[in-house]
């Protein structure tokens, strides 16, 4: 709370024009919710409708030439079966350049790279994005990153990070133990290709190698997005098998009007269907042992618990727990701006899934937005999708800005 | 005899000039060399209220660009990046810099981002003089330019240049490979900016929509600016101004 009230004291201090943003925003996200095979008994403890209500704060102040403080964060009020109040950082850090050569950045903060749109393979430094809604803000990691820019042609970007993989804007929490996280990327601009290389590892996660490459050509952007890794991140562990995780997509703009995109994620270590039928029978046991009320206590305890853990695998996947997934996106700026229209969709190939989220966005001034997203959750019963304990999702933000 | 001499000079018809070294002077009228300047884009379509954004931008030699967005509020750290035949756009919500093809529309205006970032014509087109006429109440040079290969957005362009010593550009226009004609761009209010008096006020207008022009007012302009070649990559972008 301390760094909240921080940010809001740095904010109310006089400064040059424009040396200082602010924006200030007002977030609800209802959710209707579903008994579904990951929530057997209601053990998230969800309510029909669930609710999550959020004042947001987003400041970003620059000192002089060489410094510059960025912080954004939320509190929020859940409202559904449970009524509790929580407050969030999502970015906290203060940068220090020294010209162009070197920048420094220190605290809470986004990494956000990869030039992948929904998934980022190289990227395991931070919570991955919400393929669904990739234009929600997302939680940042604790991290100190180091941007060395020798040339005009290469760049090499060091990260020391610790990071928590939540289940950020959802209406339950489903946490992950933290994990510390060491990064590198060398960026290269060859032949008006960009491509970098990115090597990452750390505790309590697989040491990858990656490989990022984008080009236009024409009208078009290409980029495709790869890591390689030993052992496999999604349950069962497979210690001694490699996998690999492959991005490619292009975008088509015309101009700031519209924007078409389309992306394959090839997931290696995904499940095929054998190893799905697999866990929704060990999801579909333990849930039935551990609801058992002639079964002997302790079973029924180490049922619950097995259920617990064999639940958590698709949170804990982070990118996805199906092979193969399509995502489509297409955007339209109308009236001058004034109206955004969007439809994106998101398709697992390997079991039929499909997530359709249509969006509108008002702009009625230069300094206020209106967003609405919803979410819909469709496919066969028990695929990837519908196993989540949600149907739709109607999530609104209003941002103000000084 | 000097004097006769004196005005037997100013009589003669002027020299056709060496029509690269024209378009040269011409393309250098608004901003020279090295460059950090203020601008206004406003974007106008019949019927709709206008678009306007103000920007800062920064220009080094005839291959790097950079333009952020600075107003209005809920646009501000959008950013566009050029480097040779590159262009990325960064999205501050996305905290990310996009590829953008570079014969695409800038800013949801009438200027392509070739436009705005084609530093150098004279590196993509080859000269040659079509006469001498007059344009918009000046008298010209009228230069013809056809494209040295397709990569560019126009196959063929025409510019009038002022034959008044100045060189400043007063109208350009801009056709395809089939010869229809685009679009035009007029150059106007010239006065004094920075430390040169130049064209002040650069119009676009569509040749194929009636009604639809975007206006770009320079405001300030640094001629003389030490600008890094570092400037100009995706990690500046990433760092923000």
């Amino acid at each position: 709370m301390r760094r909240v009230g921080l940010a809001l004291v740095l904010a109310l201090l006089p400064a040059p024009l424009r040396a200082r943003e602010l924006e200030l925003g007002l977030e609800n996200f209802y959710y209707r919710t579903a008994p579904t095979l990951l929530n057997a008994g209601n053990v998230l403890g969800l309510a029909g409708r669930e609710d999550l209500l959020r004042g947001t704060l987003r400041y970003r102040e620059a000192l002089g030439a060489s410094v510059r403080l960025v912080a954004s964060g939320y509190v929020q009020r859940r409202l559904g079966a449970r009524g509790d109040t929580e407050w969030k950082a999502r970015q906290a850090y203060v940068q220090w350049s020294a010209g162009e050569l070197l920048t420094v950045r220190a605290g809470r903060q986004r990494i956000a790279w990869g030039s992948g749109f929904a998934w980022n393979p190289t990227n395991r430094v931070e919570a991955p994005k919400n393929p669904l809604n990739t234009s929600l803000e997302q939680q940042g990691a604790l991290a100190v990153r180091l941007d060395l820019v020798p040339s005009a042609w290469s760049g090499l970007t060091l990260v020391a990070a610790r990071s928590v993989i939540e289940s950020g804007d959802l209406p339950f929490a489903v946490r992950q133990p933290a994990r510390r996280t060491a990064a590198l990327r060398a960026r290269f601009l060859v032949k008006d290709t960009d491509l970098a290389l990115v090597f990452s590892g750390g505790a309590g996660q697989r040491t990858l190698v990656g490989l990022d490459l984008g080009r236009t050509l024409g009208a078009v952007a290409l980029h495709a997005e790869a890591a390689a890794y030993r052992g496999a991140e999604i349950a069962p562990p497979r210690d001694g098998q490699r996998f690999l995780r492959l991005v490619a997509g292009l975008l088509w703009t015309r101009g700031e009007h519209l924007t078409l995109s389309a992306e394959y994620f090839w997931n290696g270590e995904g499940y095929l269907d054998p190893r799905r039928q697999d866990w929704l029978g060990r999801l579909r046991t333990s849930a039935a042992l551990a609801a058992d009320p002639l079964a002997p206590p302790e079973l029924r305890q180490r049922a619950a618990a097995e259920y617990l853990a064999t639940a958590g695998i698709p949170f804990a996947a982070g990118l996805g727990l199906g092979r193969h997934y399509v995502q489509g996106s297409w955007t339209s700026r109308l009236s001058a701006g004034r109206w955004t229209t969007s439809a994106r969709a998101v398709l697992g190939l390997s079991d039929g899934s499909l997530a359709l989220t249509p969006g509108l966005e008002w702009a009625p001034r230069g300094d206020l937005t209106l967003a609405v997203d919803a979410i819909t959750l469709l496919g066969p019963a028990e695929s990837e999708f519908r196993l989540a304990p949600l149907r739709t999702a109607l999530q609104a933000r209003l941002k103000v800005h000084f | 005899m000097s004097r006769l001499l004196l005005l037997a000079l100013l009589a003669a018809p002027a020299a056709p000039p060496d029509p690269t070294a024209l378009l040269q002077r011409a393309e250098k009228a608004v901003l020279g060399e090295n460059a950090v300047y203020t601008m206004r884009m406003g974007v106008q379509r019949p019927g709709k209220p206008e678009r306007v954004v103000e920007m800062k931008g920064f220009k080094k030699g005839d291959e790097r660009g950079l333009l952020r967005y600075t107003d209005p509020p809920k646009e501000r750290g959008t950013a566009y990046l050029r480097v040779a035949g590159s262009t990325w756009l960064w999205l501050p919500s996305a905290e990310k810099a996009v590829r953008v093809g570079a014969k695409q529309n800038f800013g949801g205006g009438d200027f392509s981002n070739g436009d705005i970032f084609r530093l150098s014509l004279s590196r993509d087109y080859v000269a040659t003089l079509a006469g001498a006429e007059s344009a918009l109440g000046q008298e010209c040079w009228k230069l013809e330019l056809k494209a040295r290969d397709r990569s560019v957005a126009y196959d063929r362009v025409l510019m009038w240049v002022r034959r008044d010593g100045t060189d400043f550009p007063v109208r350009i226009e801009y056709f395809t490979l089939s010869g229809r004609k685009l679009k035009w761009l007029t150059f106007s209010d010239v006065g004094r900016l920075g430390a040169h008096t130049r064209p002040r006020l650069l119009v676009m207008e569509s040749a194929l929509e009636s009604g639809q022009r975007t206006e770009l007012r320079f405001l300030t302009i640094d001629d003389n600016p030490r600008l890094e070649d570092r400037l100009f990559t995706p990690s500046a972008l990433e760092r923000g101004e």
